[in-house]
């Protein structure tokens, strides 16, 4: 049976899920929910799209379910404060718990579903949402169908209590908009179409008009889209609003835009206006040291493994990972769970072993490691957590004193090459190839396959698990023992699997060439090239480029 | 004479409490400047000219100047550390280049 403590922070619907599936699967789970009740954003809804079943029937199961296991510990109004790892595989966790108690606890893995924020709707000046009355967001016209809403669960208008009988939806406020959030956030499209069928099955005189962009309805959304469509006949206008107008002695908002299709200035007249927004990149503290991607989100490796992040033992759920729905939410919770039995339960990979007589305890592999896996123990030496480690070796690349080797990857390979080398009578030139074993073996394989007469002669190619495994030191020795010319093939920047590999060789070949200017050894013969899988042709012209250059230069002054 | 440091090029050994020139000067004459962490000299007149730090420098950041009793500027002394050679390179103040290369590991 699989034994481990998993701390789910977070008790929305994707931190639920987690934590019940986790429970389910034997797992001690510890739940934090940072306010004072269970259910997040998911329990303030009126209706779930597409069945418009309220979202109350699956939490109050879910809540249930988890209530009933003896292995779930679920602490309310619980903040964490603090994640730090402190042995192979464990992270010790603090957590802030009001009104004035600390909890620490030793856990093997987190799984972060705090959610997101959803965009602050004043922050869109010509829409007037906090100063004109009857303008309001998606989330805010849920709840006035709840029982303690501003209206006491009946439809009608949050500010004046009036009937509302005209209700205008603005798509894409603050989304899609280099000013506000850049990206689409991907459920508001459904939302105000589920809106609008519940405004419509709830009252029966109303007209609803919604202002859009696009319609985003992927996959089977479209045919609800078609269905609400057909079926209440709202009035679509392809535009963005300009601005809204009020009239205090009527109360009415009129809405300008221009619509696309038509090219002409509409207007029209409402009791309500919803904006639908979209949300916000997560305030993640640092102490999780996620990596994020350009719009503020965890990065994971997209598309192969969406759900893993760079940081062995920390996986996201739900909002924080990108804006999603309830649905999307729940499916990357197990997704996150499912990583999360993987790695308890994993063959343990290839990791670097540590020679501790040449160890310096620098700290290098700490800083460097792409995955957190690799921490500095209590007497200073380095420990590899097998279970974190995915052997990518840039440890090893970046060790100064080369005293941590992935087994049978290491500069031994290397010293080899060199004194064969240097026992032939009279060798070709020969170049040493340093190829990354995900993407530029690949290629060279089928090189190798394609090209029949001589031309690769006298190039010994190496396989290394990432171009961050190769030394600094190995180069040198090749260079030393009368190699003429390094080549290494590693990804283009952006699809290392690794994320750290190109950009920490760049930086070290950098330094390695300025220092072999100085020793007047030239440097171009040591060269990078970025090789995808399909790029086989590409490495055979660099190859013979690297080739006629390095003739040109002469064979290495220390042969 | 003095290790003199390529700022661009050391990276402090990334915020470690001891950088591996501070560890292996004889003379404890390295330690970590600034803000951000970049090695220096505290007193270039006690340097031996040992050539540890620049052979140990894992960003190859670290260069020496020679004694004018070995050579005058710009002659230079520049050491490459291979996996188990190393090797040495000379450089004249006449510019004429003389190479060195030891094995200095065996296993």
């Amino acid at each position: 049976m699989t034994k481990g403590k998993i701390l789910v922070v977070g008790g929305g619907i994707a931190g639920l899920t987690a934590a019940e599936k986790l429970a389910r699967a034997c797992l001690e789970v510890v739940l934090a929910e940072k306010s004072s009740a269970l259910g997040g954003r998911v329990a303030r809804l009126h209706r779930y799209y597409p069945r418009l079943c309220p979202p109350r029937c699956g939490l109050e199961v879910l809540t249930g379910s988890i209530q009933s296991f003896s292995n779930v510990e679920i602490h309310l109004l619980s903040e964490v404060v603090e994640v730090k790892k402190t042995a192979p595989g464990l992270h010790t966790v603090t957590i802030f718990k009001q009104p004035d108690e600390e909890l620490t606890l030793d856990v093997n893995g987190l799984i972060i579903a705090t959610g997101a924020d959803l965009y602050d709707a004043s922050l869109i000046k010509e829409y007037g949402y906090g100063q004109l009355p009857g303008v309001i967001t998606a989330m805010e016209l849920e709840s006035i169908f709840r029982p303690d809403g501003p209206t006491g669960g009946l439809p009608v208008h949050p500010a004046t209590g009036g009937p509302l009988r005209r209700v205008a939806f603005i798509q894409c406020a603050g989304s899609r908009n280099k000013n506000h959030l850049p990206y689409c956030s991907g459920y508001c499209c459904t939302v105000t179409l589920k809106q609008v069928q519940y405004l419509h099955q709830s009252l029966k005189d109303i007209q609803a008009w919604i202002f859009y962009q696009d319609i985003r309805t992927p996959g089977s959304k479209e045919e609800y889209y078609r269905q609400v469509r057909e079926e209440y006949r709202p009035v679509l206008i392809r535009g963005l609003p300009s601005g809204i107008d009020y009239r205090a002695d009527t109360g009415d908002l009129t809405v300008r835009c221009v619509d696309t299709l038509s090219d002409k200035e509409v207007r029209g007249n409402f009791d309500l206006v919803v904006l639908a927004t979209g949300m916000a990149p997560p305030d993640l503290p640092d102490f999780y040291r996620i990596e994020r991607d350009s719009f503020g989100f965890p990065a994971g490796h997209l598309p192969c493994d969406p759900s893993e992040l760079r940081r062995s033992g920390i996986w996201a759920a739900g909002c924080v990972q990108s804006p999603m729905d309830a649905e999307d939410s729940v499916k990357s919770a197990l997704a996150a769970v499912a990583q999360c039995l993987v790695k308890l339960q994993q063959q343990p990979a290839l990791y670097p072993r540590l020679d501790p007589r040449k160890c310096d305890r620098c700290g290098r592999c700490v800083k460097e490691c792409p995955y957190g896996a690799c921490i500095l123990g209590s007497d200073g030496y380095p420990l590899v957590d097998p279970g974190d480690c995915r052997s990518c070796g840039i440890c090893q690349g970046g060790c100064p004193l080369l005293c941590l080797n992935l087994p049978g990857q290491g500069g031994k390979r290397i010293e080899e090459v060199v004194d064969r080398v240097l026992s032939q009578e009279n060798p070709t030139p020969p170049i040493l190839l340093f190829l990354c074993g995900n993407d530029a073996y690949p290629a060279w394989k089928k090189l190798t396959d394609l090209i029949e007469d001589n031309s690769l002669q006298g190039i010994i190619p190496l396989v290394v698990p990432c171009i961050g495994a190769v030394n600094a030191a190995w180069i040198n020795e090749a260079l030393i023992g009368g190699l003429d010319g390094v080549m290494l093939a590693g990804c283009p920047d952006d699809q290392c699997h690794h994320s750290a590999g190109p950009p920490l060789t760049a930086t070290r070949m950098e330094n390695l060439k300025e220092t072999l200017a100085r020793m007047r050894l030239e440097p171009q013969r040591v060269q990078i090239t970025a090789i995808s899988m399909d790029d086989s042709l590409k490495l055979s012209g660099e190859l013979q480029r690297f080739k006629k250059t390095l003739e040109k230069l002469g064979p290495n002054p220390f042969r | 004479m003095p290790p003199k440091v390529d700022q661009q090029k050391c990276d402090g050994c990334k915020g470690e409490k001891e950088a591996l020139c501070e560890a292996i000067c004889p003379g404890d004459l390295m330690y970590m400047k600034g803000d951000v962490p970049r090695a220096d000299c505290r007193s270039p007149r006690d340097c031996w000219d040992c050539m540890s730090c620049v052979k140990v420098c894992p960003q190859g950041a670290i260069e020496t100047r020679l004694p004018y009793q070995l050579g005058y500027y710009p002659a230079k002394l520049i050491p490459l550390m291979g996996s188990k050679r190393v090797s040495w390179t000379c450089i004249s103040q006449d510019d004429k280049v003389e190479r060195f290369n030891y094995k200095n590991r065996n296993d």
